[in-house]
């Protein structure tokens, strides 16, 4: 565990080149520190920094003197709930490093991966939900991965768990009051009654998971494996897919010697793209790679390009390829269109990679593969292990009260729904019960 | 002063949790005083004349099983018994008896005449006495003071109380008892936190003046079950209950008087509770209702008074004769008592451990309403807590602390303890989350061997509980066997609506099916021999079940690790970085000794848990 009082200091913009870059310092040292390394313009010797004012000044290292503005945060009153610097100096690594290595110098430490944001959450600055919305936003490399990150930020999963968990505090109120008040006058809850409302929970939990699917690919990205057979032009496709040379293309077949790796984005989506390893003429990829291993490969993708010539009819070994990929999700391209387009399969889409043709219409065929109707509305969608694991549960909770309920009596199916109702409180924060009594009295006139 | 007495115990207030926490403290050799304004007002059922019901049933069978008197008693003084919840699962079945209040007075006041250890003194509590942070004794309105190492406030609502008919304001106590009005001074200089509660009572009617033509009888149940592990023969259902409505023009005479209502007009300023509420309150809060139930019940066979449930009111006289002349069937009835509301003076329960301590005296017990709940039974269920600690506080012995998974009273305290209450506390099955562990059937195994090792349940009462759990692990050794089909078998199976088992059923399968019970199904098909039915109904309800139990179990087994994670005493919450603010000063001012009693404070969220947590 990390130590929590001391002053901890990080570049916060990445490791990323930029314009310019920012170096963030939070602890109780931090002003001291600055002062030690940065001289205002206007004030040629700061005693105090004004809070949130954007100062303009030298910062001195051991090895260059940058001009950078600097901003005071002072507790609580700043992200962390701790006294906060930031620099802002010129882009580059470089700078940021030393500006970084000078405050080390003077007694920060470096921060740990999300110590701003576990700081901001210690001293009540951000609920855990909030604060891994921040975390994946931090982490986000992709549009729509910031995006998911804001939703849950603004509570978007937020709602969905209060919604459900509400809906389950109002039918455990109708159940719960015909135990504890069974002599009165009041039209108790029938199992039809529950077993109705329990479906659209269940509905609306399962849709929330399904979107998780969604979640899971803007996270760790899609995996795109492209297959065909040798010289039909797979290296020359990924290079046009990720913009620019990773594969050496030449037109000697099986030039490309190991499977190669790469990412590239498609509407927000992180695409990782597997290039198959070059296969010698009288190869074929499963006698190349084996069957396991290459069933494995085309098992661990989500998409699968399967890639025939278009100059040239298909072939025998172009079936055998497409038999190993028939049952995954695939698209099928014909590459080197702009050769010749002889007759391939009549899904294919045409391409060519060495003039672009077509490129986009493939690009645009993946997106649709992957793209979920709940992204595109700006729905919620959970990239976080520990919300999906509670939904989880509630679902299976929700859907075990709906088998037992035929046969069960309600107080036993209650207790399938106080767990669903605890496990939504792991996301709402809110696992009193208390809330159950309460809607009890409010809504029913009881007592003798 | 040379007059000093020297008690080893003091129990103030002989209501269900003070007679409860005398008897514990008596039984246990601890020389004993139970002080109260007058023998008169020992176990007196102020409200209405019943035992148990949703919750309280279980509450009444723990008490029992931990070697309590309140089980017993209302055994021996039962007009009729009814299994609440019949029809629903096993864990919310609850014994209610209307019990005859006269003879339940009488009865516990002899079981305390005759129990060895223990005086009782007609007198009022004035001041509490401690010498280092310890109780030291306690002197008396008229004078007295006695010496001692610990006391049990049960005042109930005795403190600073007035009771409210209409413009009529008294200073007294329930029923025309007289008050305590000292005592409230004591305790806040020693630190209490005094809140005003309120409750009330409807009227009680001479039964004689009845029509009871225009109401619904209710009878006992048939097949009459107990509270006591120890009762051998319930008592027989001798009076019914009846049921009637109330009407619009009862609806009419609140709404157009509701001026003259205490409630409404200003006069009462107690919080009440919310399950309890007044037919004012029912009126104006639930508008829409055309009508309220009405419950007849019978108080005692010494006369023919008769308590209106559901008509607690604290309206003027002549309105609630009015109101009462409404009803059907009450047009021409006689008043002998009026209702009235109670404002009354308790503490905040927080200011206590969950051993019902004080978190400032060391030595002073709380139990009942002052502590800021209503009903006998919960009060019964504290005192006998309090009993039990001051008896093991004065041995210097670790202290007993009821959990929530193993009794209600666990529950009960625990939320008293952890969350505190804003209105008087009821007990309800809701508020348990093991409910299916904790029903009234196994109370007894569940805590026979706590009140045992406390000194309370009996040697020959363990012995028999010790053989009942021998039956039950026999038994449970049949389980596996197979009934081999037969013509009986299935004549059974469909008679209760399942499918016919053509290559036979083992009894546990059998016990599974849905609608099968295996004492019934013994009777038929002769399975075995030698066992009760209480043996063979928790056998039967712990195989059909197994899979929800086991459920309950994982839960209690997943929050263990914060249960059994101690929270030093005299921890610092406020020192802790990370805490939020709203955080630590709950967790400063509750002091709970667990990291899962602090999870269970409202305002302390899952992330202050976890940085406590870290911290400790």
């Amino acid at each position: 565990m990390e130590n929590l009082t001391d002053t901890i200091v990080a570049i916060s913009t990445g490791s990323t080149s930029g314009a310019i870059s920012i170096v963030r310092m939070s602890g109780k040292d931090a002003i001291n520190i600055a002062n030690k390394m940065f001289r205002s313009l206007k004030n040629k010797i700061p005693k105090e920094f004004n809070a949130r004012y954007l100062e303009l000044g030298n910062l001195k290292t051991s090895g260059f003197t940058e001009q950078a503005l600097c901003v005071v945060f002072k507790a609580p009153y700043s992200y962390t709930g701790e006294d906060i610097v930031e620099f802002q100096c010129h882009g580059g690594l470089k700078i940021a490093e030393g500006v970084v290595t000078e405050c080390i110098k003077n007694g920060a430490r470096l921060a740990t991966n999300g110590e701003f944001t576990k700081r901001a959450f210690i001293n009540g600055k951000l609920s855990l939900s909030s604060a891994e919305g921040v975390m994946d936003m931090i982490n986000a490399e992709t549009d729509a991965e910031v995006r998911a990150g804001y939703e849950l930020l603004n509570g978007g999963l937020s709602k969905i768990a209060t919604d459900s968990q509400n809906e389950l505090t109002d039918i455990l109120s109708e159940i719960e009051v015909s135990f504890d008040y069974p002599e009165e006058q009041i039209e108790y809850i029938t199992k039809a009654k529950v077993k109705q409302r329990l479906n659209s929970i269940a509905g609306l939990l399962d849709d929330v998971l399904e979107s998780s699917k969604t979640g899971n690919l803007i996270k760790n990205g899609i995996s795109i494996l492209i297959v065909g057979k040798p010289n039909v032009g797979k290296s020359s496709l990924l290079n046009r897919l990720i913009n620019r040379d990773r594969a050496i293309v030449t037109d000697i077949p099986g030039t490309t010697r190991d499977s190669i790796e790469d990412s590239f984005t498609i509407g927000g989506i992180k695409a990782k793209i597997i290039d198959t390893a070059g296969i010698h003429d009288t190869d074929d990829l499963v006698e190349k790679l084996g069957v396991d291993k290459a069933k494995q490969l085309i098992d661990f993708a989500d998409i699968i390009i399967y890639v025939t010539d278009s100059s040239n009819p298909l072939v025998k070994e172009d079936n055998d390829i497409f038999e190993l990929v028939k049952n995954k999700q695939h698209i099928k391209v014909a590459n080197k269109c702009d050769i010749a387009k002889t007759r391939q399969d009549k899904t294919s889409i045409y391409i060519s990679s060495a003039t672009g043709e077509g490129i986009e219409n493939l690009k645009q065929e993946i997106y649709n593969r992957f793209k979920s109707p709940k992204l595109v509305e700006g729905g919620v969608i959970i990239t976080n292990a520990r919300h999906k694991q509670a939904l989880a549960v509630a679902l299976e909770h929700v859907n075990m009260a709906l088998d037992d309920i035929d046969n069960q009596t309600l107080d036993l199916i209650s207790i399938d729904l106080k767990l669903a109702y605890s496990a939504l409180g792991e996301i709402t924060g809110n696992t009193t019960g208390e809330d159950i009594i309460d809607s009890i009295f409010s809504k029913f006139c009881l007592g003798k | 002063m040379n007059n000093k007495i020297n008690y080893d115990c003091i129990v103030v207030g002989a209501g269900h949790a003070g007679v409860e926490a005398a008897l514990a403290t008596a039984r246990t050799n601890n020389k004993t005083l139970l002080v109260t304004l007058t023998k008169e007002a020992i176990s007196f059922l102020a409200c209405n004349p019943s035992i148990g019901g949703t919750a309280k049933g279980h509450l009444v069978c723990e008490i029992d099983a931990l070697g309590g008197e309140m089980g017993r008693t209302a055994d021996r003084t039962t007009l009729q018994l009814r299994m609440l919840n019949m029809g629903k699962g096993p864990a919310v079945h609850s014994l209610r008896a209307q019990v005859d209040k006269n003879s339940y007075h009488r009865t516990m006041q002899q079981v305390l005449e005759e129990q060895p250890n223990l005086d009782i003194l007609e007198d009022e509590g004035a001041e509490i006495l401690t010498q280092e942070g310890k109780v030291a004794g306690i002197v008396t309105v008229s004078g007295k003071t006695f010496n001692c190492r610990a006391i049990v406030l049960a005042c109930g609502v005795y403190l600073n109380s007035r009771t409210i008919t209409g413009e009529i304001i008294k200073d007294s106590g329930p029923a025309g008892f007289g008050n305590s009005k000292n005592l409230t001074k004591s305790l806040i200089d020693l630190g209490f936190q005094i809140r005003r509660f309120k409750t009330g009572t409807p009227p009680r009617l001479d039964g004689d003046s009845i029509d009871y033509s225009q109401f619904e009888e209710q009878k006992g149940d048939k097949n009459i079950q107990t509270f006591s592990f120890l009762t051998k023969k319930a008592n027989p259902n001798t009076r019914v209950c009846y049921l009637g409505y109330t009407t619009e023009l009862t609806k009419k005479i609140i709404l157009d008087n509701l001026d003259k209502a205490p409630m409404y007009s200003g006069v009462i300023t107690g919080l009440g509770p919310r399950y309890c509420p007044s037919i004012e309150t029912k009126i104006v809060r639930f508008s829409d209702k055309d009508r309220h139930q009405v419950f007849l019940e019978p108080e005692t066979n010494d006369n023919n008074q008769i308590y209106i449930q559901g008509m607690s009111t604290s309206m003027p006289k002549d309105i609630q004769h009015k109101m009462i002349e409404s009803i059907a069937g009450l047009e021409k009835t006689k008043f002998v008592k009026y209702g009235y509301a109670i404002e009354y003076d308790c503490i905040n329960p927080l200011n206590l451990y969950p051993t019902l301590e004080c978190k400032f005296v060391k030595g002073l017990f709380c139990a009942g309403q002052i502590n800021g709940t209503s009903g006998y039974e919960e009060a019964g269920a504290q005192g006998i807590v309090a009993g039990i600690n001051a008896n093991l506080y004065i041995k210097g012995k670790e202290q007993l602390i009821l959990k929530r998974d193993n009794s209600y009273i666990g529950v009960l305290i625990d939320d008293l303890t952890t969350k505190g209450t804003n209105e008087p506390y009821r007990m309800m099955t809701s508020r348990a989350e093991y409910r299916l562990l904790l029903r009234q059937d196994n109370a007894d195994q569940r805590l026979t061997e706590i009140g045992y090792s406390v000194g309370l349940v009996t040697p020959e009462r363990y012995k028999k509980f010790k053989h009942k759990m021998r039956q039950i692990e026999k038994l449970k050794t049949y389980l596996n066997n197979v009934i081999a089909p037969s013509e009986q078998l299935d004549e059974y199976l469909v008679s209760i609506g399942e499918n016919p088992a053509p290559r036979g059923i083992t009894i546990d399968n059998l016990c599974k099916r849905a609608n099968s019970d295996l004492y019934l199904a013994n009777k038929k098909l002769k399975l075995f021999k030698g066992f009760s039915k209480a043996e063979i109904t928790e056998v039967n309800i712990d195989a059909k079940y197994e899979g929800y139990l086991k459920r309950q179990n994982q839960l209690i087994e997943r929050s263990r690790k914060l249960e059994e994670k101690r929270i030093p005493a005299g921890f610092n919450f406020k020192a802790v970085k990370g805490l939020r603010t709203e955080a630590a000063e709950k967790l400063d001012n509750i002091k709970p000794l667990t990291l899962g009693a602090a999870s269970r404070i409202s305002g302390v969220n899952p992330a202050d848990i976890t940085v406590l947590l870290m911290h400790l």
